[in-house]
Protein backbone atom coordinates (compact mmCIF):
# COMPACT_ATOMS: atom_id res chain seq x y z
CA UNK A 1 0.00 0.00 0.00
CA UNK A 2 1.45 3.42 -0.87
CA UNK A 3 1.95 5.42 2.26
CA UNK A 4 2.09 9.13 2.80
CA UNK A 5 3.25 10.84 5.92
CA UNK A 6 0.61 13.35 6.96
CA UNK A 7 3.18 16.09 7.32
CA UNK A 8 5.61 15.02 4.61
CA UNK A 9 5.40 15.23 0.83
CA UNK A 10 4.61 12.45 -1.56
CA UNK A 11 7.10 11.94 -4.36
CA UNK A 12 6.72 13.76 -7.63
CA UNK A 13 5.72 11.61 -10.57
CA UNK A 14 6.93 12.11 -14.11
CA UNK A 15 3.41 11.96 -15.58
CA UNK A 16 1.69 15.31 -15.00
CA UNK A 17 -1.74 15.65 -16.57
CA UNK A 18 -3.35 19.03 -16.16
CA UNK A 19 -6.00 19.43 -13.48
CA UNK A 20 -8.62 19.98 -16.18
CA UNK A 21 -7.62 16.74 -17.92
CA UNK A 22 -7.68 14.86 -14.66
CA UNK A 23 -11.10 16.14 -13.71
CA UNK A 24 -12.50 15.51 -17.16
CA UNK A 25 -11.31 11.88 -17.01
CA UNK A 26 -12.81 11.50 -13.54
CA UNK A 27 -16.14 12.92 -14.70
CA UNK A 28 -16.19 10.54 -17.67
CA UNK A 29 -15.54 7.60 -15.36
CA UNK A 30 -18.25 8.68 -12.92
CA UNK A 31 -20.87 9.23 -15.61
CA UNK A 32 -20.02 6.04 -17.49
CA UNK A 33 -20.07 4.13 -14.21
CA UNK A 34 -16.73 2.61 -15.19
CA UNK A 35 -13.79 2.96 -12.76
CA UNK A 36 -11.42 1.72 -15.47
CA UNK A 37 -11.80 5.14 -17.13
CA UNK A 38 -10.42 6.88 -14.03
CA UNK A 39 -6.99 8.50 -14.45
CA UNK A 40 -3.98 6.18 -14.08
CA UNK A 41 -2.41 8.65 -11.66
CA UNK A 42 -4.67 7.50 -8.84
CA UNK A 43 -3.04 5.87 -5.83
CA UNK A 44 -4.47 4.20 -2.75
CA UNK A 45 -4.76 0.56 -1.72
CA UNK A 46 -3.99 -2.38 -3.97
CA UNK A 47 -6.46 -1.34 -6.67
CA UNK A 48 -6.96 2.45 -6.71
CA UNK A 49 -9.42 2.35 -9.59
CA UNK A 50 -11.58 -0.15 -7.75
CA UNK A 51 -11.50 2.22 -4.79
CA UNK A 52 -12.51 5.04 -7.09
CA UNK A 53 -15.66 3.00 -7.67
CA UNK A 54 -16.79 4.32 -4.26
CA UNK A 55 -17.23 7.76 -5.83
CA UNK A 56 -19.09 6.27 -8.80
CA UNK A 57 -21.39 4.40 -6.47
CA UNK A 58 -22.06 7.51 -4.43
CA UNK A 59 -22.96 9.51 -7.51
CA UNK A 60 -25.36 6.87 -8.78
CA UNK A 61 -26.89 6.03 -5.41
CA UNK A 62 -27.45 9.60 -4.28
CA UNK A 63 -29.13 10.68 -7.51
CA UNK A 64 -31.17 7.51 -7.86
CA UNK A 65 -32.43 7.98 -4.32
CA UNK A 66 -33.20 11.67 -4.92
CA UNK A 67 -35.21 10.90 -8.06
CA UNK A 68 -37.11 8.01 -6.48
CA UNK A 69 -38.04 10.27 -3.54
CA UNK A 70 -39.23 12.91 -5.99
CA UNK A 71 -41.34 10.54 -8.09
CA UNK A 72 -43.06 8.11 -5.70
CA UNK A 73 -46.31 8.19 -7.67
CA UNK A 74 -44.46 7.36 -10.88
CA UNK A 75 -42.80 4.46 -9.05
CA UNK A 76 -46.25 3.33 -7.89
CA UNK A 77 -47.46 3.44 -11.48
CA UNK A 78 -44.50 1.81 -13.20
CA UNK A 79 -42.96 -0.20 -10.39
CA UNK A 80 -40.21 0.93 -8.05
CA UNK A 81 -37.58 -1.30 -9.65
CA UNK A 82 -38.32 0.13 -13.08
CA UNK A 83 -38.17 3.74 -11.88
CA UNK A 84 -35.02 3.03 -9.87
CA UNK A 85 -33.33 1.61 -12.98
CA UNK A 86 -34.63 4.54 -15.05
CA UNK A 87 -33.24 6.96 -12.46
CA UNK A 88 -29.82 5.29 -12.65
CA UNK A 89 -29.85 5.57 -16.45
CA UNK A 90 -31.01 9.18 -16.25
CA UNK A 91 -28.18 10.03 -13.83
CA UNK A 92 -25.69 8.61 -16.35
CA UNK A 93 -27.17 10.38 -19.38
CA UNK A 94 -28.43 13.61 -17.84
CA UNK A 95 -26.18 14.63 -14.96
CA UNK A 96 -27.19 17.59 -12.81
CA UNK A 97 -25.89 20.96 -13.94
CA UNK A 98 -26.06 22.60 -10.51
CA UNK A 99 -25.70 21.65 -6.84
CA UNK A 100 -29.31 21.99 -5.66
CA UNK A 101 -30.55 18.47 -6.24
CA UNK A 102 -34.10 19.62 -5.43
CA UNK A 103 -34.00 21.25 -8.86
CA UNK A 104 -32.72 18.12 -10.61
CA UNK A 105 -35.07 15.91 -12.60
CA UNK A 106 -37.26 18.27 -14.60
CA UNK A 107 -36.67 16.21 -17.75
CA UNK A 108 -37.03 12.85 -16.00
CA UNK A 109 -40.72 12.55 -17.01
CA UNK A 110 -39.82 12.77 -20.71
CA UNK A 111 -36.88 10.41 -20.18
CA UNK A 112 -39.05 7.78 -18.51
CA UNK A 113 -41.74 8.09 -21.15
CA UNK A 114 -39.22 7.23 -23.89
CA UNK A 115 -38.29 3.92 -22.25
CA UNK A 116 -39.68 0.83 -23.92
CA UNK A 117 -41.74 -0.49 -21.01
CA UNK A 118 -43.34 2.88 -20.34
CA UNK A 119 -44.62 3.27 -23.88
CA UNK A 120 -47.56 1.01 -23.04
CA UNK A 121 -48.93 3.89 -20.99
CA UNK A 122 -49.07 6.92 -23.28
CA UNK A 123 -49.81 9.22 -20.35
CA UNK A 124 -46.66 8.45 -18.34
CA UNK A 125 -44.94 11.71 -19.20
CA UNK A 126 -48.00 13.79 -18.25
CA UNK A 127 -48.42 11.81 -15.05
CA UNK A 128 -44.78 12.32 -14.02
CA UNK A 129 -44.88 16.00 -15.02
CA UNK A 130 -47.92 16.47 -12.81
CA UNK A 131 -46.08 14.79 -9.94
CA UNK A 132 -43.09 17.08 -10.51
CA UNK A 133 -45.37 20.14 -10.51
CA UNK A 134 -47.11 19.02 -7.31
CA UNK A 135 -43.78 18.52 -5.59
CA UNK A 136 -42.71 22.03 -6.46
CA UNK A 137 -46.03 23.56 -5.54
CA UNK A 138 -45.91 21.93 -2.11
CA UNK A 139 -42.61 23.59 -1.18
CA UNK A 140 -43.74 27.04 -2.32
CA UNK A 141 -44.80 29.76 0.08
CA UNK A 142 -47.91 31.82 -0.55
CA UNK A 143 -47.34 35.57 -0.58
CA UNK A 144 -49.85 38.25 0.38
CA UNK A 145 -52.42 38.44 -2.39
CA UNK A 146 -53.47 41.55 -4.27
CA UNK A 147 -57.06 42.62 -3.56
CA UNK A 148 -59.65 44.42 -5.67
CA UNK A 149 -58.62 47.77 -4.23
CA UNK A 150 -55.45 47.62 -6.35
CA UNK A 151 -57.62 47.85 -9.44
CA UNK A 152 -60.01 50.49 -8.12
CA UNK A 153 -60.38 53.44 -10.45
CA UNK A 154 -58.19 51.86 -13.12
CA UNK A 155 -59.23 52.85 -16.65
CA UNK A 156 -60.18 49.86 -18.83
CA UNK A 157 -57.38 50.59 -21.28
CA UNK A 158 -54.81 50.44 -18.50
CA UNK A 159 -56.38 47.28 -17.16
CA UNK A 160 -55.78 45.60 -20.51
CA UNK A 161 -52.08 46.53 -20.31
CA UNK A 162 -51.71 45.18 -16.77
CA UNK A 163 -49.52 42.16 -16.05
CA UNK A 164 -50.26 39.94 -13.08
CA UNK A 165 -47.73 37.95 -11.10
CA UNK A 166 -49.27 34.77 -9.77
CA UNK A 167 -48.38 32.86 -6.61
CA UNK A 168 -45.13 30.88 -6.90
CA UNK A 169 -46.98 27.69 -6.02
CA UNK A 170 -49.27 27.86 -9.05
CA UNK A 171 -48.57 25.85 -12.19
CA UNK A 172 -50.53 24.73 -15.23
CA UNK A 173 -50.39 21.45 -17.06
CA UNK A 174 -52.10 20.35 -20.26
CA UNK A 175 -52.29 16.56 -20.32
CA UNK A 176 -53.48 14.16 -22.98
CA UNK A 177 -55.20 11.96 -20.39
CA UNK A 178 -56.95 12.55 -17.03
CA UNK A 179 -53.76 11.91 -15.08
CA UNK A 180 -55.01 13.99 -12.14
CA UNK A 181 -57.60 11.28 -11.46
CA UNK A 182 -54.84 8.69 -11.33
CA UNK A 183 -52.74 10.84 -8.99
CA UNK A 184 -55.78 11.05 -6.70
CA UNK A 185 -55.98 7.26 -6.67
CA UNK A 186 -52.30 7.13 -5.70
CA UNK A 187 -52.83 9.67 -2.93
CA UNK A 188 -55.80 7.72 -1.59
CA UNK A 189 -53.66 4.64 -1.13
CA UNK A 190 -56.19 2.54 -3.01
CA UNK A 191 -55.55 0.20 -5.91
CA UNK A 192 -56.53 1.62 -9.31
CA UNK A 193 -59.56 -0.02 -10.93
CA UNK A 194 -57.85 0.34 -14.29
CA UNK A 195 -54.65 1.84 -15.60
CA UNK A 196 -56.23 2.48 -18.97
CA UNK A 197 -57.17 6.12 -19.26
CA UNK A 198 -59.30 7.63 -22.03
CA UNK A 199 -57.51 10.05 -24.30
CA UNK A 200 -58.99 13.46 -23.50
CA UNK A 201 -57.57 16.95 -23.31
CA UNK A 202 -57.13 17.59 -19.58
CA UNK A 203 -56.35 21.09 -18.31
CA UNK A 204 -55.03 21.13 -14.78
CA UNK A 205 -54.16 23.89 -12.36
CA UNK A 206 -51.78 22.89 -9.58
CA UNK A 207 -51.64 24.99 -6.48
CA UNK A 208 -49.62 24.49 -3.33
CA UNK A 209 -48.00 26.18 -0.39
CA UNK A 210 -46.24 25.20 2.81
CA UNK A 211 -46.48 21.45 2.41
CA UNK A 212 -49.96 21.11 0.95
CA UNK A 213 -51.24 21.10 -2.62
CA UNK A 214 -54.38 20.74 -4.70
CA UNK A 215 -55.34 20.09 -8.31
CA UNK A 216 -58.21 21.76 -10.17
CA UNK A 217 -59.58 21.10 -13.62
CA UNK A 218 -60.05 24.23 -15.71
CA UNK A 219 -62.17 24.93 -18.78
CA UNK A 220 -60.33 25.82 -21.99
CA UNK A 221 -60.87 29.59 -21.75
CA UNK A 222 -59.80 29.89 -18.12
CA UNK A 223 -56.78 27.67 -18.76
CA UNK A 224 -55.70 29.80 -21.72
CA UNK A 225 -56.22 33.01 -19.72
CA UNK A 226 -54.28 31.88 -16.66
CA UNK A 227 -51.40 30.22 -18.54
CA UNK A 228 -51.00 33.37 -20.63
CA UNK A 229 -50.90 35.53 -17.49
CA UNK A 230 -48.45 33.13 -15.86
CA UNK A 231 -46.20 33.39 -18.93
CA UNK A 232 -46.09 37.19 -18.58
CA UNK A 233 -48.77 38.35 -21.01
CA UNK A 234 -50.91 41.36 -20.13
CA UNK A 235 -54.57 40.93 -19.20
CA UNK A 236 -55.78 42.13 -22.61
CA UNK A 237 -53.62 39.71 -24.56
CA UNK A 238 -54.45 36.85 -22.18
CA UNK A 239 -58.17 37.53 -22.51
CA UNK A 240 -57.83 37.68 -26.31
CA UNK A 241 -56.17 34.27 -26.34
CA UNK A 242 -58.90 32.88 -24.09
CA UNK A 243 -61.63 34.19 -26.40
CA UNK A 244 -59.91 32.45 -29.31
CA UNK A 245 -60.46 29.07 -27.66
CA UNK A 246 -63.77 29.87 -25.95
CA UNK A 247 -66.05 32.46 -27.56
CA UNK A 248 -68.12 32.60 -24.37
CA UNK A 249 -65.12 33.42 -22.20
CA UNK A 250 -65.96 36.13 -19.65
CA UNK A 251 -62.76 38.06 -18.88
CA UNK A 252 -64.30 40.06 -16.03
CA UNK A 253 -65.51 36.98 -14.24
CA UNK A 254 -62.17 35.21 -14.84
CA UNK A 255 -60.30 38.15 -13.32
CA UNK A 256 -62.63 38.30 -10.31
CA UNK A 257 -62.14 34.58 -9.78
CA UNK A 258 -58.36 34.92 -9.96
CA UNK A 259 -58.30 37.69 -7.38
CA UNK A 260 -60.93 36.05 -5.19
CA UNK A 261 -58.82 32.90 -5.00
CA UNK A 262 -55.83 35.02 -3.90
CA UNK A 263 -53.73 33.90 -6.85
CA UNK A 264 -52.36 37.35 -7.75
CA UNK A 265 -49.41 38.67 -5.76
CA UNK A 266 -48.46 41.78 -7.73
CA UNK A 267 -49.49 43.90 -10.72
CA UNK A 268 -47.39 45.77 -13.25
CA UNK A 269 -48.74 48.18 -15.84
CA UNK A 270 -47.02 48.69 -19.20
CA UNK A 271 -46.05 52.33 -19.72
CA UNK A 272 -47.25 53.59 -23.07
CA UNK B 1 4.19 30.27 -6.22
CA UNK B 2 3.69 31.52 -2.66
CA UNK B 3 1.31 34.37 -2.08
CA UNK B 4 -0.09 34.26 -5.59
CA UNK B 5 -3.26 35.43 -3.89
CA UNK B 6 -2.71 37.96 -1.13
CA UNK B 7 -4.81 37.46 2.00
CA UNK B 8 -7.52 40.07 2.24
CA UNK B 9 -9.41 41.02 5.37
CA UNK B 10 -12.59 39.02 5.91
CA UNK B 11 -14.90 38.66 8.87
CA UNK B 12 -13.59 35.99 11.23
CA UNK B 13 -15.96 33.29 12.39
CA UNK B 14 -17.36 33.89 15.83
CA UNK B 15 -17.27 31.03 18.27
CA UNK B 16 -20.40 29.22 19.33
CA UNK B 17 -19.95 27.13 22.42
CA UNK B 18 -20.23 23.39 22.49
CA UNK B 19 -21.57 20.81 20.10
CA UNK B 20 -24.16 21.33 17.41
CA UNK B 21 -26.09 18.99 15.17
CA UNK B 22 -26.78 18.85 11.45
CA UNK B 23 -30.32 20.04 10.78
CA UNK B 24 -31.80 17.92 8.00
CA UNK B 25 -35.19 18.42 6.37
CA UNK B 26 -37.01 15.56 8.16
CA UNK B 27 -36.26 17.25 11.52
CA UNK B 28 -37.07 20.78 10.43
CA UNK B 29 -40.65 21.03 11.67
CA UNK B 30 -39.79 19.36 14.98
CA UNK B 31 -36.92 21.75 15.65
CA UNK B 32 -39.05 24.75 14.66
CA UNK B 33 -41.83 23.66 17.01
CA UNK B 34 -39.96 22.17 19.97
CA UNK B 35 -36.71 24.20 19.98
CA UNK B 36 -34.65 21.33 21.47
CA UNK B 37 -31.68 22.13 23.70
CA UNK B 38 -28.58 22.23 21.50
CA UNK B 39 -25.89 24.87 21.16
CA UNK B 40 -26.10 25.41 17.41
CA UNK B 41 -27.32 23.97 14.13
CA UNK B 42 -25.60 23.28 10.85
CA UNK B 43 -27.38 23.25 7.50
CA UNK B 44 -26.48 22.36 3.95
CA UNK B 45 -27.54 25.44 1.97
CA UNK B 46 -28.26 23.23 -1.04
CA UNK B 47 -31.25 21.76 0.84
CA UNK B 48 -32.80 25.18 1.35
CA UNK B 49 -31.92 27.33 -1.65
CA UNK B 50 -34.58 25.73 -3.84
CA UNK B 51 -37.10 25.06 -1.09
CA UNK B 52 -38.94 28.23 0.01
CA UNK B 53 -41.08 26.47 2.61
CA UNK B 54 -38.04 24.96 4.34
CA UNK B 55 -36.27 28.28 4.09
CA UNK B 56 -39.16 29.99 5.83
CA UNK B 57 -38.99 27.47 8.69
CA UNK B 58 -35.22 27.89 8.81
CA UNK B 59 -35.54 31.66 9.21
CA UNK B 60 -37.80 31.02 12.18
CA UNK B 61 -35.33 28.51 13.67
CA UNK B 62 -32.40 30.87 13.12
CA UNK B 63 -33.95 33.30 15.58
CA UNK B 64 -33.28 30.75 18.34
CA UNK B 65 -29.97 29.15 17.35
CA UNK B 66 -26.59 30.10 15.90
CA UNK B 67 -26.47 28.65 12.38
CA UNK B 68 -23.54 27.24 10.47
CA UNK B 69 -23.69 27.00 6.66
CA UNK B 70 -21.84 23.98 5.34
CA UNK B 71 -21.97 24.01 1.57
CA UNK B 72 -21.52 20.85 -0.44
CA UNK B 73 -21.83 22.56 -3.81
CA UNK B 74 -19.27 25.33 -4.14
CA UNK B 75 -16.74 23.01 -5.83
CA UNK B 76 -13.72 25.03 -4.79
CA UNK B 77 -11.31 22.70 -6.58
CA UNK B 78 -12.96 22.75 -10.02
CA UNK B 79 -10.46 23.39 -12.81
CA UNK B 80 -13.04 25.32 -14.83
CA UNK B 81 -14.07 27.63 -12.03
CA UNK B 82 -16.47 27.79 -9.15
CA UNK B 83 -20.19 28.01 -9.74
CA UNK B 84 -20.75 31.76 -9.42
CA UNK B 85 -24.51 31.49 -9.70
CA UNK B 86 -24.48 29.14 -6.75
CA UNK B 87 -22.11 31.43 -4.89
CA UNK B 88 -24.49 34.35 -5.35
CA UNK B 89 -27.39 32.28 -4.02
CA UNK B 90 -25.23 31.26 -1.08
CA UNK B 91 -24.44 34.89 -0.33
CA UNK B 92 -28.13 35.81 -0.24
CA UNK B 93 -28.77 32.99 2.23
CA UNK B 94 -25.73 33.94 4.32
CA UNK B 95 -26.83 37.56 4.42
CA UNK B 96 -30.29 36.45 5.55
CA UNK B 97 -29.10 34.08 8.28
CA UNK B 98 -25.84 35.72 9.37
CA UNK B 99 -24.26 32.32 10.16
CA UNK B 100 -21.42 32.09 12.68
CA UNK B 101 -19.58 29.69 10.38
CA UNK B 102 -19.48 29.13 6.62
CA UNK B 103 -17.59 26.09 5.44
CA UNK B 104 -17.04 23.68 2.59
CA UNK B 105 -14.72 20.94 1.41
CA UNK B 106 -11.28 20.71 -0.09
CA UNK B 107 -12.73 18.92 -3.09
CA UNK B 108 -14.42 19.46 -6.43
CA UNK B 109 -17.79 18.39 -7.80
CA UNK B 110 -18.36 19.96 -11.20
CA UNK B 111 -16.60 20.14 -14.54
CA UNK B 112 -17.84 21.05 -17.98
CA UNK B 113 -21.29 21.96 -16.71
CA UNK B 114 -21.74 18.54 -15.10
CA UNK B 115 -22.33 18.46 -11.35
CA UNK B 116 -21.23 15.09 -9.98
CA UNK B 117 -22.93 15.29 -6.57
CA UNK B 118 -19.88 13.98 -4.72
CA UNK B 119 -16.78 15.38 -3.09
CA UNK B 120 -14.01 14.36 -5.46
CA UNK B 121 -10.27 14.45 -4.70
CA UNK B 122 -7.74 16.89 -6.08
CA UNK B 123 -4.00 16.40 -6.53
CA UNK B 124 -1.98 18.33 -3.99
CA UNK B 125 0.41 20.28 -6.18
CA UNK B 126 1.27 23.87 -7.08
CA UNK B 127 -1.34 24.16 -9.83
CA UNK B 128 -4.16 22.96 -7.58
CA UNK B 129 -2.95 25.19 -4.78
CA UNK B 130 -3.00 28.29 -6.94
CA UNK B 131 -6.43 27.44 -8.30
CA UNK B 132 -8.02 26.64 -4.94
CA UNK B 133 -6.46 29.69 -3.30
CA UNK B 134 -7.83 31.89 -6.06
CA UNK B 135 -11.32 30.40 -5.71
CA UNK B 136 -11.17 30.62 -1.96
CA UNK B 137 -10.23 34.26 -2.12
CA UNK B 138 -13.18 34.95 -4.41
CA UNK B 139 -15.59 33.05 -2.16
CA UNK B 140 -14.47 34.94 0.92
CA UNK B 141 -14.66 38.28 -0.82
CA UNK B 142 -18.14 37.62 -2.19
CA UNK B 143 -19.45 36.31 1.11
CA UNK B 144 -17.56 38.90 3.14
CA UNK B 145 -16.77 36.19 5.66
CA UNK B 146 -14.00 33.76 6.47
CA UNK B 147 -14.56 30.40 4.81
CA UNK B 148 -13.60 27.22 6.62
CA UNK B 149 -11.98 24.55 4.46
CA UNK B 150 -12.61 20.95 5.51
CA UNK B 151 -10.12 18.11 5.11
CA UNK B 152 -11.69 15.39 2.93
CA UNK B 153 -12.30 11.70 3.59
CA UNK B 154 -9.95 10.04 1.13
CA UNK B 155 -10.21 6.73 -0.67
CA UNK B 156 -7.63 7.56 -3.34
CA UNK B 157 -4.91 10.14 -3.91
CA UNK B 158 -2.75 11.15 -6.86
CA UNK B 159 0.73 9.85 -7.65
CA UNK B 160 1.77 13.27 -8.92
CA UNK B 161 0.89 15.14 -5.73
CA UNK B 162 3.92 17.08 -4.58
CA UNK B 163 2.78 18.04 -1.10
CA UNK B 164 0.84 16.49 1.73
CA UNK B 165 -2.71 17.44 2.57
CA UNK B 166 -1.54 19.31 5.63
CA UNK B 167 1.05 21.26 3.64
CA UNK B 168 -1.66 22.11 1.14
CA UNK B 169 -4.10 23.29 3.83
CA UNK B 170 -1.38 25.29 5.58
CA UNK B 171 -0.52 27.06 2.33
CA UNK B 172 -4.19 27.89 1.80
CA UNK B 173 -4.34 29.47 5.24
CA UNK B 174 -1.20 31.51 4.54
CA UNK B 175 -2.40 32.71 1.17
CA UNK B 176 -6.05 33.43 1.86
CA UNK B 177 -6.45 33.85 5.62
CA UNK B 178 -9.10 31.14 5.47
CA UNK B 179 -9.88 29.02 8.50
CA UNK B 180 -9.91 25.25 8.73
CA UNK B 181 -12.60 22.80 9.64
CA UNK B 182 -10.95 19.68 10.98
CA UNK B 183 -13.22 16.72 10.34
CA UNK B 184 -12.01 14.19 12.88
CA UNK B 185 -13.88 11.33 11.25
CA UNK B 186 -12.51 12.21 7.83
CA UNK B 187 -8.95 12.20 9.00
CA UNK B 188 -9.49 8.89 10.81
CA UNK B 189 -11.03 7.44 7.64
CA UNK B 190 -8.22 8.83 5.46
CA UNK B 191 -5.60 7.52 7.89
CA UNK B 192 -6.97 3.99 7.68
CA UNK B 193 -7.55 4.15 3.92
CA UNK B 194 -4.32 5.88 2.91
CA UNK B 195 -2.01 4.40 5.51
CA UNK B 196 -1.05 7.16 7.92
CA UNK B 197 -1.45 7.67 11.64
CA UNK B 198 -4.40 10.02 12.31
CA UNK B 199 -2.87 11.09 15.63
CA UNK B 200 0.24 12.28 13.78
CA UNK B 201 -2.07 14.12 11.37
CA UNK B 202 -3.79 15.95 14.25
CA UNK B 203 -0.41 16.85 15.74
CA UNK B 204 0.78 18.28 12.42
CA UNK B 205 -2.48 20.10 11.63
CA UNK B 206 -2.22 23.92 11.73
CA UNK B 207 -3.98 24.30 15.08
CA UNK B 208 -4.15 28.10 15.03
CA UNK B 209 -6.38 28.02 11.96
CA UNK B 210 -8.85 25.46 13.29
CA UNK B 211 -12.27 27.07 13.79
CA UNK B 212 -14.53 24.02 14.05
CA UNK B 213 -14.56 20.24 14.25
CA UNK B 214 -16.80 17.61 12.65
CA UNK B 215 -17.70 14.13 13.87
CA UNK B 216 -19.65 11.58 11.85
CA UNK B 217 -20.24 7.89 11.41
CA UNK B 218 -18.57 5.72 8.81
CA UNK B 219 -19.04 2.26 7.35
CA UNK B 220 -16.35 -0.37 6.79
CA UNK B 221 -16.36 -2.60 3.74
CA UNK B 222 -13.91 -4.93 2.04
CA UNK B 223 -11.14 -3.17 0.15
CA UNK B 224 -10.57 -4.40 -3.38
CA UNK B 225 -7.56 -6.56 -4.10
CA UNK B 226 -6.71 -7.76 -0.60
CA UNK B 227 -8.30 -8.81 2.65
CA UNK B 228 -8.30 -5.42 4.32
CA UNK B 229 -11.07 -2.97 4.98
CA UNK B 230 -11.80 0.46 3.60
CA UNK B 231 -13.79 3.01 5.55
CA UNK B 232 -16.56 4.94 3.78
CA UNK B 233 -17.68 8.35 4.99
CA UNK B 234 -21.38 7.47 5.09
CA UNK B 235 -22.68 9.66 7.94
CA UNK B 236 -25.28 6.98 8.55
CA UNK B 237 -24.57 5.71 12.04
CA UNK B 238 -23.17 6.58 15.46
CA UNK B 239 -19.68 7.94 15.96
CA UNK B 240 -17.21 5.15 16.62
CA UNK B 241 -15.13 4.79 19.77
CA UNK B 242 -11.96 5.25 17.71
CA UNK B 243 -13.20 8.64 16.49
CA UNK B 244 -14.28 9.72 19.98
CA UNK B 245 -10.75 8.92 21.20
CA UNK B 246 -9.22 10.90 18.36
CA UNK B 247 -11.62 13.76 19.16
CA UNK B 248 -10.27 13.85 22.72
CA UNK B 249 -6.75 14.05 21.35
CA UNK B 250 -7.75 16.82 18.94
CA UNK B 251 -9.38 18.88 21.69
CA UNK B 252 -6.18 18.59 23.67
CA UNK B 253 -4.28 19.90 20.68
CA UNK B 254 -6.72 22.53 19.35
CA UNK B 255 -8.55 23.60 22.49
CA UNK B 256 -12.35 23.82 22.71
CA UNK B 257 -13.99 24.25 19.31
CA UNK B 258 -17.55 24.21 18.00
CA UNK B 259 -18.12 20.56 17.15
CA UNK B 260 -20.72 19.22 14.75
CA UNK B 261 -22.47 15.86 14.90
CA UNK B 262 -23.00 14.91 11.24
CA UNK B 263 -25.67 12.36 10.39
CA UNK B 264 -27.11 12.53 6.88
CA UNK B 265 -28.30 9.07 5.88
CA UNK B 266 -30.54 6.64 7.79
CA UNK B 267 -31.43 9.66 9.89
CA UNK B 268 -32.35 8.70 13.47
CA UNK B 269 -34.69 10.48 15.88
CA UNK B 270 -33.63 13.95 16.86
CA UNK B 271 -33.00 12.66 20.40
CA UNK B 272 -30.20 10.41 19.12
CA UNK B 273 -28.42 13.37 17.55
CA UNK B 274 -28.87 15.42 20.71
CA UNK B 275 -27.45 12.55 22.75
CA UNK B 276 -24.35 12.42 20.52
CA UNK B 277 -23.93 16.19 20.93
CA UNK B 278 -24.22 15.86 24.72
CA UNK B 279 -21.52 13.18 24.60
CA UNK B 280 -19.24 15.53 22.64
CA UNK B 281 -19.93 18.28 25.21
CA UNK B 282 -19.06 15.96 28.10
CA UNK B 283 -15.74 15.05 26.49
CA UNK B 284 -14.97 18.69 25.77
CA UNK B 285 -15.84 19.61 29.35
CA UNK B 286 -13.52 16.96 30.75
CA UNK B 287 -10.64 17.97 28.46
CA UNK B 288 -11.19 21.59 29.47
CA UNK B 289 -11.09 20.69 33.17
CA UNK B 290 -7.88 18.73 32.64
CA UNK B 291 -6.39 21.70 30.82
CA UNK B 292 -7.28 24.01 33.70
CA UNK B 293 -5.84 21.57 36.24
CA UNK B 294 -2.62 21.43 34.22
CA UNK B 295 -2.51 25.21 34.12
CA UNK B 296 -3.00 25.45 37.90
CA UNK B 297 -0.46 22.71 38.59
CA UNK B 298 2.02 24.24 36.15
Amino acid sequence: MPTASPAGSTKNASFMPSLAETQSAIADAVLAGDPRLAPPALIGGHDPRARFGIHIRHYQTSLRRALCEKFPATAWLLGSNFVSAAAAAYARECPPAAPCIAEYGSTFPAFVARLESARLMPYVESFALLEWALGHAAIAVDESAVGWEEFAGMEPARLLDTHLELQAGVDYLRATHPVDDLVRVFLSGEEPVSLELPRTDTLIEVRGSRGSFSMNRLDAGTFAFRTALASGKAIGAAAGGALDVDHAFDAGRALRDLIGRKLVVSIRIDER
Amino acid sequence: MRNAVAPRPVRSPTQAPGAGIGLRLPHLAEVATDAPPVSWLEIHPENFLANPHSRELLAQIAMNYPISLHTVGISIGSADGIDRIHLRRLKVLADDLDPFLVSGHLAWSSVGGRYLNDLLPIPYDAASLQLVASHLDEVQQVLGRAYLVENPASYVGFGHSTMSEIEFLSELVDRTACKLLCDISNLYISGVNMGFDPYDYVDAFPADAVAALHLGGFTAEADAGHGGEILIDTHDNAISDAVWSLYEHALGKFGPKPTLIEWDQALPDLSTLLSEAEHADRIAGRIDEERELHAVAG
